[in-house]
């Protein structure tokens, strides 16, 4: 019994740090309607930068999250100008073809650069917290907390926020946003820059939890569409409840089912939710309804 | 004579509401039956529900007597319903014959019998001269007679137009009246969902009222126009039913 | 963005450039140059550059089948690839059937296979569908490098490198030349037939408006399923002749995500949709990597996929249509469209 609340206690908290690498994903999703394949790339880059830290200067990740973090949505600006932007106005294969590129330069620029080498930092706090015979990695409650902090944090800018209100709009209707007064294009570069910003606070957080090598965001990108789907495409709590579904889920399986199927477990998991439920857990717009038509 | 479409005690939900709640219709063969209702009565779930797109969660709906509901859009296809769409829908990297072409594949197995039966509806609908252009070049009026054409060369026993006038200019929706009203002679039955009502008006041969979801009148279009039931379910748009 | 001419309704001249269901002259020059490339007996290391500038011509006309013709962006091709390669490496290695039987089994599989995709993915569409298509790939090479009673695991299978003709093993480059020639052929007159016939006009009906298709007595589902086997076997012919050229094959080479990526990257290129396209692709960008890869040796790994990434970044925001598309411009200057 006791091993199964350690689990389901340990998936809830790995599953919260998902969530949060998923936020930026629908965020992005949400208010500029492309999917931005290079997702687990730009979350590999800010996990060999938090390494990097930790490694060169000794800084542990939490602390390196005060540089990441703005160099992350420097580099999703930059990107957005160079490549998102002029693919918005063309045919909706363009954005998933040069996303798609995008995604496997970054991994051989990342081979290249770092070898396929799996890359650690040591733990940083080497003990976990005990409540009876219940462990919990205090990386992963610190992971869990930001998440959650974050969450309110963002749902808070969205409802009082003008920037969250002038988002809101133009996910309404970006045209009237736009006849509004609303600078639509800049709320864009934001969007996708502040997305890429969560990826990298993301990334510091999972530099302590997994290693990094250079395909590593294809797993990540994967379980980061599941929960997206899951939760409902744009919706940041549902991002949550959906991260700590997948959490809870890898969490039983590793241990109840043969764990050579682990190395399989995102891309089993995908599938599964493709197949039985590509319209969320509450069956909102989702998976099976956005297409490349229009 | 049996009823070409027999529309039997049909519903539908989504979640909690009830789009069409127990409607009951039937289309003669000959008819040109106009399907009117205000905004969101249930017109376009009706509609859908015929043409396959959704599924009835109760109720039956028979075509030349066969049962048909819940089958899928292209097996209705087959039995010889067409369709149009209200937002134009073409294969935009297609010409605009090709386009056509796609439909009459329903009728024509070879490509070049298919062409043949897409040139004849491209001249009846009066597109003859775009044939070699792309269809991602057309204006909304002329998407608007593409679909029409696409309809057609399926040489439908029944086509469902819906809202084929939205967007027209004024004489192209003199021109189009004419040619709906055309049809019926032509053996093709008609069931026109519309909301500019002058034209329907003078048109159809029999009405369908629909609102909040219910049937609320049927009948010809003078007996309609003094209906109380339906002057009311109007009135909040503010139309002149004449 | 399939930039081929739609055919004009002319009486049927053969037309000088590509034109959408007609064979042109050009393609007639192409295919005689590459013959003449086949028999003039060039150096050996320039004729592995030749025949898999062929291969790969192939496998981007498989490709672009589901992706151009039905709108099916995968990039799980590689699967296909490595049943087809596998299946036929299998039969000849341990049963002894001769590949040139081994070949169309594989291709069976590989239709199996993707018929099994079609139907993973029923429901899905864009981004969706395409992740589906990846870690279905995955889930492919993860079982291979696990089932190693039947794969060899991560070390792979050999096939006996002593030339016999029932073995399809060749001494001279140019036999395997002429080989992957006939193969590239063959898949664009099927793709040049696809584009002529009913089915190919369902396809696009399926590709350019679902909606639409199903009104017009098109079943989608089936129409998709029909495209990714077909593709999907073809692809897995590809792998075969590729196994039978290699003579080696591992899980981590033959499926994986960056082979699945050139699949997808070359109709990309060369023009999306249409049959010309595919075949530039493969002719301009196999070159391409095969001397970067000589030059770089394997000091630098990873970076002929970097160029090859970039080169597709700013082809796809420049010149969304492919070479294809401007070629097609470049012939058609002055004729309306």
């Amino acid at each position: 019994m006791s091993t199964l609340i350690q689990l389901i206690l340990s998936g809830i908290l790995v599953g919260s740090v998902y969530a949060l690498m998923s936020i930026g994903l629908t965020l992005i999703f949400g208010v500029l309607r492309i999917v931005n394949f290079a997702h687990g790339e730009f979350l590999m880059i800010a996990m060999y930068g938090a390494w990097a830290f930790t490694h060169l200067f000794g800084l542990n990740p939490y602390i390196a999250a005060v540089a990441i973090v703005p160099a992350m949505f420097l580099f999703g600006a930059v990107v957005y100008w160079l490549v998102i932007n002029p693919a918005l106005d063309k045919p909706h294969l363009v954005v998933v073809f040069a996303t798609m590129a995008l995604s496997i330069f970054l991994q051989n620029a990342a081979l290249m650069a770092m070898t396929a080498d799996l890359r650690d930092i040591p733990p940083i706090f080497n003990r976990s917290i005990v409540i009876g015979s219940i462990h919990l990695k205090v990386e992963l409650l610190l992971g869990f907390a930001i998440t959650l902090l974050c969450t309110f944090a963002l749902q808070w800018m969205i409802r009082k926020t003008y920037l969250g209100k002038a988002i809101r709009a133009t996910v309404q209707d970006g045209e009237a946003a736009m006849l509004m007064g609303i600078p639509v294009p800049r709320i864009f570069l934001i969007t996708f820059a502040g997305g890429s910003a969560l990826v990298g606070l993301a990334a510091c957080v999972m530099v302590p939890l997994f290693s990094v090598f250079p395909s590593v965001g294809l797993n990540f990108v994967l379980i980061a569409f599941v929960i997206v789907v899951l939760g409902g495409m744009g919706s940041i709590e549902g991002a949550l409840i959906g991260g700590i579904c997948v959490g809870v889920v890898q969490s039983l399986s590793s241990y109840y089912v043969a764990p050579a199927f682990g190395q399989m477990f995102f891309f089993i998991l995908f599938l599964l939710v493709m197949i039985f439920r590509p319209n969320g857990l509450l069956g909102q717009q989702g998976a099976a309804t956005i297409g490349m038509n229009e | 004579m049996s009823a070409l479409l027999e529309v039997r005690h049909v519903s539908r939900s989504f979640r909690t509401t009830l789009a069409v709640d127990d409607a009951s219709f039937e289309v003669q063969p000959g008819e040109l039956l106009g399907l009117i209702g205000p905004n969101g009565a249930g017109k376009s779930t009706l509609f859908n529900l015929v043409a396959g797109v959704i599924a009835p969660s109760s109720g039956q709906i028979l075509f030349d007597g066969k049962p048909i509901q819940g089958w899928k859009s292209h097996d209705i296809a087959r039995v010889g319903v067409a369709r149009t769409f209200q937002i134009p829908k073409p294969y935009r990297q297609l010409s605009v014959i090709e386009n056509v072409m796609l439909s009459a594949f329903l009728r024509e197995k070879s490509i070049a019998g298919a062409r043949r039966l897409a040139e004849a509806t491209l001249a009846d609908v009066g597109l003859d001269a775009y044939g070699g252009s792309p269809a991602s070049s057309l204006t909304v009026g002329l998407l608007k007679r593409l679909e029409v054409a696409r309809a057609l060369a399926m040489r439908p026993k029944l086509v469902l137009f819906d809202e084929i006038m939205a967007g027209l200019t004024p004489t192209e929706v003199g021109a189009m009246t004419k040619f709906v009203a055309g049809l019926p002679a032509r053996g093709i039955t008609v069931i026109w969902v519309e909301h500019v009502l002058y034209a329907i008006m003078k048109t159809a041969t029999r009405m369908v009222v629909v609102n909040r979801g219910k049937k609320i009148a049927e009948g010809t279009p003078t007996e309609l126009a003094r209906h109380p039931e339906v002057v009311k379910a109007y009135l909040g748009e503010e139309m002149d039913l004449a | 963005m399939s930039a081929e001419t739609i055919p004009s309704l002319s009486p049927r001249r053969m037309a000088w450039f590509p034109t959408r269901g007609r064979i042109s002259w050009f393609e007639i020059a192409l295919l005689l140059i590459a013959c003449a490339l086949v028999v003039s007996g060039m150096a050996s290391s320039l004729q592995d550059v030749l025949l898999l500038s062929f291969l790969f011509g192939g496998l981007a006309l498989a490709w672009n089948i589901a992706g151009g013709y039905a709108g099916l962006i995968s990039f799980g091709h590689s699967a296909f690839f490595g049943v087809g390669a596998y299946a036929s490496t299998i039969l000849s290695t341990r049963y002894g059937i001769t590949p040139w039987i081994g070949i169309w089994i594989g291709a069976l599989i590989a239709a199996m296979f993707g018929a099994v995709l079609a139907l993973i993915c029923a429901r899905l569409r864009g981004p969706f569908f395409i992740l589906s298509t990846l870690a279905f790939a995955e889930v492919v090479r993860i079982g291979a490098l696990n089932w190693s009673s039947l794969t060899g695991g991560a070390e792979g299978l050999s096939i006996m490198p002593a030339p016999s003709l029932i073995g399809m093993v060749f001494a001279s480059k140019a036999a395997y030349a002429a080989l992957m020639l006939f193969y590239l052929v063959a898949v664009f007159a099927i793709t040049k037939g696809l584009e002529a016939s009913r089915f190919g006009y369902y396809l696009f009906a399926i590709r350019d408006n679902e909606d639409a298709a199903g009104a017009a007595g098109v079943n989608p589902l089936l129409g998709r399923t029909a495209a990714l086997a077909l593709s999907a076997a073809l692809t897995g012919i590809g792998g075969s002749l590729f196994a039978q050229y290699f003579l080696y094959l591992d899980p981590t080479y033959v499926i994986s995500p960056e082979l699945s990526f050139q699949f997808a990257l070359l109709p990309a290129v060369g023009g999306l949709g249409t049959a010309i396209g595919p075949v530039l692709g493969s002719f301009l960008i196999t070159p391409l990597s095969e001397l970067l890869r000589s030059y770089l040796g394997s000091s630098a790994v990873g970076l002929h996929l970097v160029i090859y990434s970039f080169g597709l970044i700013v082809v796809m925001l420049y010149f969304p249509a492919g070479l294809a598309g401007a070629l097609d411009k470049l012939t058609r200057r002055g004729r309306p469209r």
